[in-house]
This record gives structure tokens, C-alpha cells and sequence, in this order.
């Protein structure tokens, strides 16, 4: 499992192919052809703006789904994402990405539609320590085969929502939008460290939230 | 031992993310094949990320595209008022109203409904209220010369009248 090794069709990258599969020749053609269809966008095409919503409204929608099972809200969110990015794009200075640049609006369009909703994701300032950190004499079993692929996330939700922001969205977009450390770090603004730090925290809460709320999932390791 | 070492906890996440370099990557496996510890904390994680790999794919609605780009050159904001599309375009038959985000409707219109139900609720019992005290005379009974409304106790003296077979004042001759 190394970045050389990669070469599936996972999602998580500009055109459907990982990015870290890509060429360089191709990821620049990826991103030309993004630009380009921002600058025909800026000049009044709607059909390129239309293209560029094609490429991302799937991983949007993945991303959204994250934070919300409802289906209504997350297309809201998406929608308000793609509406904000449209009345942003004249600032976008292709520093980052168009991808990252995108993520970066979806995240906070997400936080923002929570708390209007009235359900702002839980707060926490970074811990100094693990608070509640990995229980060393038990292990989380993976999800029993017998559970139906919706009640596996029905509770991964579940518990996602217990999460602090940070950790919930570091979560999110590793393992739910399967962005690398990098990638992350681009969405967020913070340094690859920062996201290794949260990514192990996230799952540490994660994993002993579920041990709470269920813990038939726990596992005793041996001595 | 179950613990894993110090030094390569943090390479099994980074490991399993597939975010080794092969230098780093090689080592680590042949280190897994000799550490139980580290083998148990590979597992582990391995086991929680198969809770992720349950989330459903979220279908995206048909003409969802087309429909963004044409509320976005047609001028609409998103929920929280974001400033105005900066690029030139060629000017678009209004389609805000019709396809104004559920959420932007729901946002608006709910608070709205809900302070006209308690309205029409709280008059209605103000209304009840008033039938139940009897301010209002019954329907036979109304004449434009009748100058007074008779009190609750009048009434009980009409009906007592009406038992004992006596005119009721007012009303009709039999």
C-alpha cells in the first residue's frame, strides 16, 4: 500500500482516476482542463460551468453525506457550495487546485448549513492529550457480516456525530472522499503533521465512541 | 507481546492510508512479520476503516448539474448570501422564484406558518371562550330592537318560565 503501488479505479481524484495514479502528463491535463473551463466560465459559459459541476457533484455529494443522512440537505448543501463557488471564481487565483479550492468551500458550506439547522457539530479545541485515547486492552472488531450495509452507517454516523468538527472532517474527507494527507492538508490549510495528528485522534474517538455506544463491537486482545 | 512498538505506531495508519514511500513501506512489513504487537494494531486499524467502507454512494439527482449552472447564471445566491456572480453573461429569463433551494423556502416559509397556526389557534379560544360565557345570543333570539343581552341568570329564569308553560319575553306567540 504505497503511492507507487496504486493503481485502482478508487475515487478521489480530478477525473474518477486516483491522482496518485496519474501521470504527470495527465494530472497536468487534468488541470488545464479545469482551468480552462474556469476562464470559459468567467467569460459567460454556462455549459462550462455545467461541466465543471459534472466533474465534482459526485464527490460533493459523498462529502455531504457525511455530515447528513438527509437526502434534501445534502443536495442543498451541494448546491450552495457549487452557488458559492460560481460567485467566488473570479477570486480564485489557482494557487491550489480547483478541486481543493472547492473542498475547501464545501467544508465550510457544510458547517455553516449545520449550525443554521441549529445543529452545530460538536467544538473542541485540539487535545493536548489523547482524551479517552485507544483503550490498550481492547481492540473494535470490523463490522459483523451479518449487518445490513445500512445500519453499518446508520451507526457510523452515529457515532461521527459525537466526533469534534475537526476530527469528523478530517475523517470525512480521508475515508469517506479517500483524499491524501497532502490533499487534505490543502483543504483544511493546515501541515501534513497537523493531519496525521488529527487523523490518529479522529480514530481513536471514533473508535472508542463506538466501543460505547456499542460495545458489542469491542474485542479483548490477548496478553 | 500486544502493544505495538512506539516507533512504528504512527507508520501502520500512514501504512494502511497508503501514505509510505516503498523505503518506508518494506521495512515495515517485514517488521509486522516478526512484531504480534504491531500485527494486532494493523488489524485493528484495518477494522475500523471497514466501518467506512459501508457509506453508502449518494446518487446524484438527475439534471442536477444543468440545474446549478442555470440558477447560478440566473443570478441566485446560495442560502447564506454570498455576493453576486462576478462573470459577464448573457441575460437569463428569471428561475430564482421556481427553483428557489427547498431550504431557502423552508427557512422563510416555516417560521411563517407557524405563527399563523398559533394565531388562529389562540382565536379560536378566545373565541370558545366567549360562547362558553354565554355573551353571545342564540340565533332566534336576535332582533335589531333588542336592547339588552340578558344575563346568565335571566336565561335560568326563561327556561324555569318555559317549563312552567309561560311566555318567554321576546319570543314569538304560539
Amino acid at each position: 500500500m504505497t503511492r507507487r503501488d496504486e493503481g485502482t479505479g478508487e475515487e478521489g481524484s480530478i477525473t474518477g482516476v486516483p491522482a496518485r495514479a496519474m501521470g504527470p502528463l495527465a494530472m497536468e491535463k487534468a488541470a488545464l482542463d479545469d482551468t480552462s473551463l474556469v476562464q470559459e466560465t468567467l467569460a459567460g459559459s454556462q455549459a462550462s460551468f455545467q461541466l465543471l459541476v459534472e466533474r465534482y457533484e459526485g464527490r460533493l455529494f459523498a462529502l455531504a453525506r457525511g455530515y447528513t443522512k438527509n437526502a434534501v440537505e445534502i443536495e442543498d448543501i451541494v448546491q450552495d457550495t457549487f452557488l458559492k463557488a460560481f460567485g467566488r471564481l473570479a477570486s480564485f487565483d489557482h494557487r491550489s487546485s480547483f478541486y481543493t479550492w472547492i473542498y475547501r468551500i464545501a467544508v465550510n458550506t457544510v458547517l455553516d448549513h449545520l449550525k443554521r439547522r441549529g445543529r452545530s457539530p460538536v467544538q473542541a479545541v485540539e487535545d493536548p492529550e489523547l482524551v479517552g485515547g485507544p483503550r490498550p486492552n481492547q481492540s473494535i472488531a470490523a463490522p459483523d457480516a451479518g449487518l445490513e450495509r445500512e445500519e453499518i452507517s446508520r451507526i457510523t454516523q452515529e457515532v461521527l456525530e459525537h466526533l469534534p468538527e475537526i476530527f469528523r472532517t478530517t475523517l470525512v474527507l480521508r475515508e469517506f472522499e479517500g483524499l491524501a494527507y497532502q490533499e487534505i492538508a490543502d483543504v483544511l490549510e493546515i501541515s501534513i503533521g497537523t493531519v496525521e495528528s488529527r487523523l490518529f485522534r479522529a480514530r481513536a474517538r471514533f473508535k472508542d465512541k463506538l466501543l460505547a455506544l456499542y460495545p458489542e463491537f469491542g474485542e479483548e486482545l490477548g496478553d | 507481546m500486544t502493544q505495538p512498538c512506539d516507533s512504528n505506531r504512527p507508520l501502520i495508519s500512514r501504512y494502511l492510508d497508503g501514505e509510505l514511500l516503498e523505503s518506508e513501506a518494506g521495512p515495515l512489513r517485514r517488521h509486522l512479520l516478526a512484531c504480534q504487537g504491531c500485527r494486532t494494531a494493523t488489524q485493528g486499524d484495518k477494522a475500523l476503516r471497514r466501518w467506512f467502507q459501508a457509506e453508502a454512494q449518494v446518487p446524484v439527482p438527475q439534471g442536477f448539474a444543468a440545474r446549478v449552472a442555470r440558477l447560478a447564471f440566473a443570478g441566485a445566491v446560495p442560502g447564506d448570501g454570498a455576493a453576486s456572480p462576478a462573470p459577464s453573461r448573457p441575460s437569463q429569463p428569471s428561475e430564482v422564484a421556481a427553483t428557489a433551494p427547498s431550504a431557502l423556502r423552508d427557512e422563510r416559509t416555516l417560521p411563517f406558518v407557524l405563527r399563523m397556526t398559533a394565531a388562529a389557534a389562540l382565536l379560536l379560544i378566545v373565541l370558545s371562550g366567549f360562547l362558553r360565557e354565554g355573551n353571545i345570543a342564540a340565533v332566534d333570539d336576535l332582533s335589531a330592537d333588542d336592547a339588552t343581552v340578558p344575563t346568565l341568570e335571566e336565561l335560568d329564569l326563561m327556561l324555569e318560565r318555559l317549563d312552567e308553560t309561560a311566555p318567554v319575553p321576546g319570543a314569538p306567540a304560539r
